[in-house]
């Protein structure tokens, strides 16, 4: 019922994915990730606007919310970064202004709740499958 | 296939790009910068200094950001701290960089006993004291993440920037999830036992707190050759979090058999890798998805293929 790949081809291809999405990434500035799980960076504009980066706590409102609510009804792609978010959209009640909106949850003027990265800390998802098997070289590299 | 041979290959290739590459030079510069200044007081805790490798002294240091550690090395600390250690002609960026090489030796106490050591004739310094963590290369788990930095608070998890007030005042992960069901991996809670328990009651509609979804049962068998049991996809618990449309027709053509999956794209972030090792459980769990023993009778309510 499968079609398969055949046979080894995937795992150079992974190999050479992982090192082109490490180089690339860079595993953030602080070489010493540790976040909990599903954080997103997010900082397309943010490091060049002189705000700190954006945070965005998956665990904490999928407590409170289903996926649904964000990425079908919100409209939010499932890609770190991908959405072109800024400041204008959100106080007209879009993204994350579609709760941050003092109705639903604080409002925007709570800059530094959201925009609490260190600063230069690039778009990511924390902790994914990619980023884990990265970090091990790191514990590696200390002698 | 060469399996085996591959990962090395990938580790290496891994270590010896840039990032990499540029931490190890940094450090390399901190610990000339430490072993020529800074070891004069910091390896035998001179005046009250925090020593090097001391694990107890740096954690509460440590604390308050690297960018207020950074302050004291480059302007001094009172009382008897002396601004970038008395050096005054050496750049700001190589006290960072000592800076940096001492708290990293902090934190994993491995060049403690290697930086002491050889420092013996330069400084008044005794060698590491018992109370000296094991150096890291002793240390039972070289790889695997101590139980101590999982679901760390927003100030600690060096992503969060401390010095930012806002930060403080975002709650911990720990706080919440002390009362729910654990896992042993990513956010280490089971979130399909937390909705089916109860214990959280995450919303299905922005507004409307008495909406709920229409929970789909219908599980998906795929094969899968090998010795690996075959993976059961089940839509009842995707659908308790997910709309129809959050995966087909985008991630998967809804129509069994017809998508090709394969574990090469899963750990790439494709099919279902677009949500598993990003937030819904990770592809460490294995047996989660691969949960249909081979060679017995079907399992009662999966669809046989
Ligand atoms: C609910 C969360 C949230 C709050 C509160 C918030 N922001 Fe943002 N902000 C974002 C997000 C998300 C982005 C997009 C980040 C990126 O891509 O770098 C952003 C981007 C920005 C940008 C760069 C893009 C642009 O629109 O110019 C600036 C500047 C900015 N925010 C300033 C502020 C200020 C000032 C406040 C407080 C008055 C604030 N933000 C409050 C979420 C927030
Ligand atoms: C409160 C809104 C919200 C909820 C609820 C939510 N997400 Fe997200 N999700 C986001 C935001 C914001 C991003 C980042 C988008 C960006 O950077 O533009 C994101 C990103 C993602 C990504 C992309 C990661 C990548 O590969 O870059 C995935 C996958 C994802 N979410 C899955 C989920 C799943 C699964 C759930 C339910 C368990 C969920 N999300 C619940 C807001 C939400
Ligand atoms: C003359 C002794 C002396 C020298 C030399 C010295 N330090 Fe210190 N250092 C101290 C003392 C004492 C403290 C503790 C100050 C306190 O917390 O009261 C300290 C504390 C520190 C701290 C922690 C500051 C804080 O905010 O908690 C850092 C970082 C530091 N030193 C870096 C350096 C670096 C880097 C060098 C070398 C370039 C250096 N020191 C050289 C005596 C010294
Ligand atoms: C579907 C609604 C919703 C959306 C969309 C949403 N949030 Fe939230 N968020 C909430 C609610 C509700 C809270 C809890 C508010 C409270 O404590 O009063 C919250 C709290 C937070 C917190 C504080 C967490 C803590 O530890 O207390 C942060 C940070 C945050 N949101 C960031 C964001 C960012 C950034 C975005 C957009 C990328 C976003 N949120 C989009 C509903 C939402
Ligand atoms: C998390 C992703 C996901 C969600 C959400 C999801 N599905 Fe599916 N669906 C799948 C996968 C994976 C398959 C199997 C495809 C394959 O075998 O190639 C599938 C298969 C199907 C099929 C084909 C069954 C068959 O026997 O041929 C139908 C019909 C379907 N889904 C309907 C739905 C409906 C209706 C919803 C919403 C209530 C839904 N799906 C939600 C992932 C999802
Ligand atoms: C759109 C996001 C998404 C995609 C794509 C997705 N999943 Fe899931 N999956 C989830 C979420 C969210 C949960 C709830 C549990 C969690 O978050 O850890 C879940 C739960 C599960 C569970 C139930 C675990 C349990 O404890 O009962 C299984 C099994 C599973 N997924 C397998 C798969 C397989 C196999 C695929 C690919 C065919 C897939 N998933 C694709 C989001 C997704
Ligand atoms: C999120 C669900 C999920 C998790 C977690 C998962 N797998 Fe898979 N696995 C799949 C799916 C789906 C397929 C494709 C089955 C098919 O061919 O239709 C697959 C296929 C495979 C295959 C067959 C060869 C291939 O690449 O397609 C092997 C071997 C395998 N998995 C091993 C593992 C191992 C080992 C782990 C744990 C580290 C694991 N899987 C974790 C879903 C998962």
């Amino acid at each position: 019922m499968t079609i398969r790949h055949p046979g080894a081809s995937w795992r150079g291809a992974l190999a050479a994915a992982l090192v082109v999405t490490i180089c690339i990434g860079g595993i953030g500035t602080s070489g010493d990730a540790r976040a909990e799980y599903a954080d997103v960076v997010i900082n397309n504009y943010s490091d060049a606007a002189g705000m700190r980066p954006v945070i965005f706590p998956h665990w904490f409102h999928r407590i409170r919310f289903r996926c649904k609510v964000c990425h079908a009804d919100l409209g939010f792609q499932f890609k770190a970064g991908g959405n072109e978010i800024n400041m204008v959209k959100i106080i007209d009640g879009q993204f994350c202004g579609a709760c941050h909106n003092g109705d639903i949850a604080w409002s925007v003027e709570n800059c530094n709740l959201c925009h609490s990265g260190k600063p230069g800390t690039p778009t990511q998802v924390h902790e994914s499958t990619i980023q884990k098997l990265a970090i091990q070289p790191q514990a590696g590299g200390q002698q | 296939m060469n399996r085996t041979l591959r990962i090395p290959a990938l580790a290496l290739a891994i270590l010896g790009c840039a990032p990499f590459g540029a931490a190890h030079a940094q450090n390399d510069k901190g610990k000339a910068i430490y072993d020529k200044v800074c070891v004069a007081c910091h390896s035998a805790g001179i005046a009250g200094a925090p020593k090097l490798g001391d694990a107890k002294a740096w954690e509460p240091r440590i604390k308050a950001g690297i960018d207020a550690l950074y302050e004291s090395a480059l302007k001094g600390k009172a009382p008897a701290m002396p601004a970038k250690g008395g050096a005054t002609d050496v750049p700001d960026a190589d006290i960072k960089a000592a800076v940096d090489y001492m708290v990293a030796a902090a934190k994993d106490g491995a060049p403690a006993a290697a930086a002491t050591a050889p420092a013996g004739p330069a400084a008044q310094a005794a060698p590491a004291t018992p109370t000296a963590p094991r150096p890291a290369a002793l240390s039972f788990n070289r790889l695997l993440k101590p139980a101590s930095k999982r679901n760390p608070p927003p100030p600690e998890d060096g992503i969060h920037d401390p010095d930012n007030d806002g930060t403080h005042a975002l709650q911990p992960p720990l706080q919440v999830f002390e009362s729910l069901p654990r896992s042993n991996a990513g956010n280490r809670v089971d979130w399909v036992k937390a909705l089916d328990n109860n214990l959280i009651g995450p919303r299905w509609d922005r507004t409307d707190p008495a909406a709920a979804p229409v929970v789909m049962d219908l599980n998906i068998v795929r094969e899968v050759k090998g010795s690996m049991p075959d993976v059961v996809y089940p839509h009842k618990q995707h659908t308790a979090w997910l709309d129809c449309s959050n995966c087909h027709p985008q991630i998967f053509i809804p129509q069994k058999g017809a998508n090709q999956i394969s574990m090469a794209a899963i750990l790439l972030g494709q099919k279902c890798g677009v949500c598993h090792g990003k937030v819904a459980f990770p592809v460490s769990e294995c047996r989660i998805c691969h949960s249909k023993k081979k060679n017995v009778m079907p399992v009662k309510n999966a669809q046989a293929n």
